[in-house]
């Protein structure tokens, strides 16, 4: 395997620890788009580029949208 | 729900044309190339959510509302299930075959271009449809 994707796998597990640890629930959602975005570069890399891009607009995208969209409705119960 | 933050302004009115013409050209070359309907229909509906987010609901009820979601999901199903109905029957009943031009071109592959276009359409209505519910609870 070539040394990008190497690279790519680790930032992965970083990547998926820091979400389970970081406390802000924005910075979460974002930290979990940059996730999704290099799987997306992953997917491309094992040369998948129908998934890849699938998983670049629906996991980057859609989800994002909607995890936002999830955040605004619970912080304006809150307020 | 309008941000007045000028950045955020100006690079959407300059990006949104440029991801609806790439996800126009994902469906459009989906018998060829990587893609096809469902992945150019989530990009283009990408682009109807962040036009809702950046420019406000009333911006995007202009152009998307209840009625034209209703109106385009149920011709595209519509016109699946009559080409897809066609394409099951044409073999027993002897109905003319599709054309099926030279390998390469875009209009090439019989029911594959326009059974492509539905799928896009329906995709993208249903992702902002869903979006849409979900954020203000009506469409």
């Amino acid at each position: 395997m070539e040394l990008f994707s190497i690279i790519m796998l680790i930032s992965l597990i970083v990547f998926s620890i820091s979400i389970s640890i970081v406390k802000d629930l924005l910075s979460t959602i974002i930290v979990f788009m940059v996730y999704s975005l290099i799987m997306a570069v992953l997917w491309q890399q094992l040369n998948a580029p129908d998934l890849a891009i699938t998983e670049a607009a629906v996991g980057a995208g859609v989800t994002t949208f909607l995890f936002i969209a999830a955040l605004k409705k619970i912080k304006g119960e809150n307020k | 729900m309008k941000y007045k933050d000028t950045i955020l302004v100006e690079v959407c009115r300059i990006m949104i044309p440029v991801i609806q013409l790439f996800s126009i050209y994902i469906i459009s070359h989906g018998h060829l190339s990587p893609g096809g309907g469902f992945a150019g229909g989530a990009i283009l509906g990408c682009s109807f959510i962040i036009t809702h987010l950046v420019f406000g609901r009333t911006y995007i009820r202009k152009i998307i509302n209840g009625n034209i979601i209703m109106k385009g999901m149920s011709i595209s199903l519509i016109f699946y299930g009559l080409m897809k109905g066609y394409s099951f029957l044409s073999y027993d009943l002897h109905l003319p075959k599709i054309p099926t031009g030279t390998p390469g071109n875009i209009f090439s592959a019989g029911l594959i271009l326009p059974l492509n276009i539905i799928v896009g359409i329906v995709v993208s209505l249903m992702m902002y449809f869903t979006f849409s519910l979900f954020l203000d609870g009506e469409i």
